[in-house]
């Protein structure tokens, strides 16, 4: 038996298929994750772009540490969900598209939030271009992740 | 009277353009789940400053970011409304859709207590200012409400599901 085979056997995998609670405690807690990692995430970006320029960017330094709980939050309930149809998913096109999606979006946060802090030394307080650049890309990422992440439960395409 | 409405609903063509084809309910979700983003990243930071969690932000500052909440909820109210005229009684007659309406309805008025009552006497917080226990009370409730919301929102396929 293949290890995805063994993962979908697991009592875990069973919890969330069977069980009462499992599954739908768990898409709640993705719910939760996602709109704290990536409404979070998009209010980062769009201020690196030049919106709310009221606000002072390294003020919103704070919010990271809010947007990572979110995105732990859905690495614990995204595993779980994922255990219940481990061997679908993996084969699965449009869900596969998601994840590359969440862990560019995860890479492109990761690289923007530490430019948070240094914000009062950008000459004449100007996003430099490779940072505005990755804030777009950032709002790609997860605008996609998102769409990808609702089409799986209606397109059924495998590998 | 309700039923009246809702049967109304069925001859639209709303509901034509939200169930006569594949494409339209997926695109309907996903800007539903895209705006539920932007509107609870927008709470996120204006209600954790009434609650004290960055002070360093003015207060009057984080307002900016009032537009696109309320856009963003004004894009849920009409992917939401479409959900509605495709199947009515699906919603209806399900406890947990009344629910969620009525904590929307109850964050509308801790917002509109928030603005009248609260907010003009906050306006002219600074940096650094503490904000005092009435806002705290109203940050606190707003996002209890909108991730009530949230969280009945997710759970409606699950929970009770009713004659429909």
């Amino acid at each position: 038996m293949g290890f995805l085979a063994w993962v979908e056997a697991s009592q875990l995998a069973d919890w969330v298929r069977m069980s009462t609670a499992g599954y739908p405690s768990m898409i709640t807690l993705h719910a939760f994750g996602m709109a704290v990692m990536v409404g979070i995430s998009l209010v980062l970006d769009l201020r690196l772009l030049g919106r709310f320029a009221a606000i002072p960017t390294q003020a919103l330094n704070r919010l990271q540490g809010v947007a990572w709980l979110g995105f732990a939050i859905n690495t614990v309930s995204g595993s779980a969900l994922f255990t219940a149809q481990a061997t679908s998913y993996i084969v699965d096109v449009i869900f596969m598209s998601k994840m590359a999606l969440v862990f560019l979006g995860g890479i492109t946060a990761a690289i923007l939030q530490p430019q948070l802090a240094k914000a009062d030394s950008w000459p004449g307080g100007k996003t430099p271009g490779s940072i505005r650049a990755i804030a777009w890309l950032s709002i790609v990422f997860w605008l996609t992740a998102i769409v990808m992440g609702r089409l799986t439960a209606y397109l059924d395409i495998s590998f | 009277m309700l039923d009246a409405i809702q049967d109304w609903m069925l001859t639209t063509p709303i509901n034509e353009l939200v169930l006569g084809y594949a494409w339209s309910w997926p695109t309907l979700e996903s800007l539903h789940f895209l705006a539920l983003c932007t509107l609870m990243g927008s709470l996120l930071v204006m209600d954790l400053r009434l609650i004290g969690f960055h002070n360093v932000i003015p207060l009057k500052a984080v307002h900016s970011l009032m537009p696109l909440a309320i856009g963003s909820f004004v894009i849920n109210l009409i992917t939401g409304v479409g959900f509605l005229f495709g199947a009515p009684y699906m919603y209806t007659e399900n406890w947990a859709f009344v629910l969620k309406m009525i904590l929307i309805l109850l964050a509308g008025l801790n917002f509109l207590f928030y603005f009248l009552r609260i907010e003009p006497a906050l306006i002219k917080l600074g940096p650094n200012e503490p904000t005092p226990p009435m806002a705290k009370v109203v940050g606190t409730l707003s996002l209890l409400f909108w991730f009530g919301v949230l969280s009945l929102g997710r759970l409606l396929p699950y929970l009770g599901i009713g004659g429909g």
